[in-house]
């Protein structure tokens, strides 16, 4: 089915599953077949943010008084977090707005994208903050072997489906032979990839953003780096959202609410889910092993992160319906839940470390030299 | 300084006296007796508690309290319900924590499985929930309660 940017059918809105059916035409909101859509658009927007609202005078000041295996730890994460932003800022659109069949949808997902372009807007206003050439910070992101790798396994599956995807809305299901080569399109193993591939995703939003956001609020624990944890505060009230969209998209296919024939597919990946979900667990415990490689930092060590990445892939694959794959139960980082409360996102200026509220305050300093000119 | 302490005396003549007394020595101040230190104080007030009772003027009327609910947990945990805004404050202010984030029913990280009885949402949550899953973070129980955690 060749892509249509204004779908010229006439179609019944509610008959349509989420993907793969008719291209939207019309993008009207007064009916909905999923309101949910609908609620996570309106609450993205009422979380705007921009980076530049938060001050980080304060972290260039930190970061320059870090020792080294924590300045390595801080800027690797910043590293993962710059790459797991740029794959997320733009994947969804491509992969998904192609084939999503739905309005409500089809804005849930470009509001989700913009919003993680705010993020990876927001880690230049960080490197720019800490460090006097960006450069050399997001230069290694496609040189340092430890964070291609990662590339690798939080794209493949975006990737895999993109490129069957193109194929089959230029030449539709059946045996074609492109350039001598022979491909088999067929819509139900373009299904497949499709489930995988948000498996992936909520595997990337639920787990390793969260495997970051502990390392960035570790800092702010010991006052720290504390500008750049407020930043990361917002982007984790944005993914907490995005994370229930996955959840959404994921159980509606998983129960063929719109399409039976998903949750056919659904039921045989189930192996799948399960596997994803425990590479992505192993990886992020190798991950942890680069992160702590030169020493640990007070209160976050590899051992400390492990556990949390064992007990966060046990809540996550937990909210899919799917049993626990590790024994852990308790959080290791019970501290973190503070710091992922979004309720304290905004706070008064006087009660935080907000530099630039001070910036008019009068200079307390007084020296006798100061009444010199005193005339009594 | 164009107008001085002694240029106001001068200015301010009481009967057409002048006052000739000397004027007084002041010591002078030291800085360390000012503090070149911003001060930071802290007030510490006891954390609220989500299951006292609010202060309230008006007349209790017999009947009329809050009703109690008994919560009973998977890991033998017992609670009551009685004044808390929602299950998960209540929870807490008994000292049974739970997994939360947002606190306002959208990222599901507080979600737990009700075994028996009924709540009800003031606001409906946007998490997924699963059979029998409900949202501790914007719910209260309209009956007793057996929660799987």
């Amino acid at each position: 089915m060749a892509y249509t940017t204004f779908n010229r059918n006439e179609f019944d809105t509610f008959a349509q599953p989420m993907f793969f059916g008719e291209h939207v035409n019309v993008a009207r909101y007064d009916q909905q077949k999923h309101k949910i859509f609908e609620n996570l658009i309106e609450k993205q927007l009422s979380f705007f943010w921009r980076p530049e609202e938060v001050d980080l005078t304060n972290d260039r000041k930190d970061f320059v008084d870090l020792p080294d295996h924590e300045k390595h730890i801080f800027v690797s994460n910043l590293k993962y977090q710059t790459l797991l932003d740029s794959v997320q800022g733009r994947s969804p659109n491509v992969a998904l707005l192609p084939v999503v069949s739905l309005p409500e949808l089809e804005t849930w997902i470009e509001t989700w994208s913009f919003s993680e372009t705010i993020h990876s807007r927001s880690y230049t206003h960080i490197v720019r903050n800490i460090v006097p050439n960006p450069a050399e910070i997001f230069d290694d992101i496609t040189k340092n072997e430890h964070i291609t790798r990662r590339a690798i396994s939080v794209t493949k599956y975006y990737d895999h489906f993109i490129e069957l995807s193109s194929y089959y809305s230029l030449l539709g299901e059946g045996t074609h032979t492109v350039n001598g080569k022979t491909i088999e399109i067929s819509l139900k193993e373009l299904k497949r990839r499709m489930y995988v591939m948000m498996v992936s995703v909520n595997v990337l939003e639920a787990i390793r953003f969260y495997v970051s956001f502990a390392c960035s609020f570790a800092f702010a624990e010991r006052a720290k780096m504390e500008g750049n944890a407020k930043i990361i505060k917002l982007i984790a009230r944005d993914e907490a959202l995005h994370l229930t969209g996955t959840q959404h998209i994921l159980q509606i296919m998983a129960r063929g609410i719109d399409d039976p024939e998903m949750a056919v597919i659904a039921e045989e990946c189930r192996n799948d889910v399960v596997r994803i979900f425990s590479e992505a667990a192993q990886q992020e415990k190798e991950w942890a092993e680069y992160l702590f490689k030169d020493g640990s930092m007070i209160g976050l060590n590899k051992d400390i992160l492990c556990q949390y990445v064992e007990y966060i892939t046990n809540q996550r694959i937990a909210a899919l319906g799917f049993e626990p794959i590790f024994a852990s139960k308790s959080n290791p980082l019970p501290w973190i839940n503070a710091w992922l409360n979004s309720d304290n996102v905004q706070v008064a200026p006087q009660e935080a470390e907000i530099s630039s509220y001070l910036v008019g305050a009068i200079d307390s300093e007084v020296d006798t030299d100061d009444f010199g000119d005193f005339d009594l | 300084m164009a107008h001085s302490y002694r240029d106001a005396l001068d200015d301010f003549e009481l009967d057409g006296q002048r006052d000739n007394a000397e004027p007084f020595e002041l010591e002078p101040i030291e800085a360390e007796q000012i503090g070149t230190q911003p001060q930071q104080v802290e007030l510490c007030f006891p954390l609220p508690n989500a299951e006292h009772a609010e202060q309230s003027n008006q007349f209790e009327l017999d009947g009329m309290a809050k009703p109690q609910y008994a919560i009973q947990l998977s890991n033998g945990q017992h609670a009551i319900f009685q004044h808390a805004q929602t299950l998960l404050d209540s929870l807490e202010s008994q000292h049974i924590d739970l997994h939360f984030q947002c606190r306002e029913g959208y990222c599901g990280s507080c979600r737990v499985t009700l075994v028996e009885g009924d709540v009800h949402y003031r606001e409906e949550p946007m998490a997924w929930l699963n059979e029998g899953e409900i949202l501790p973070c914007c719910c209260i129980p309209k009956t007793d309660l057996k929660i799987k955690l």
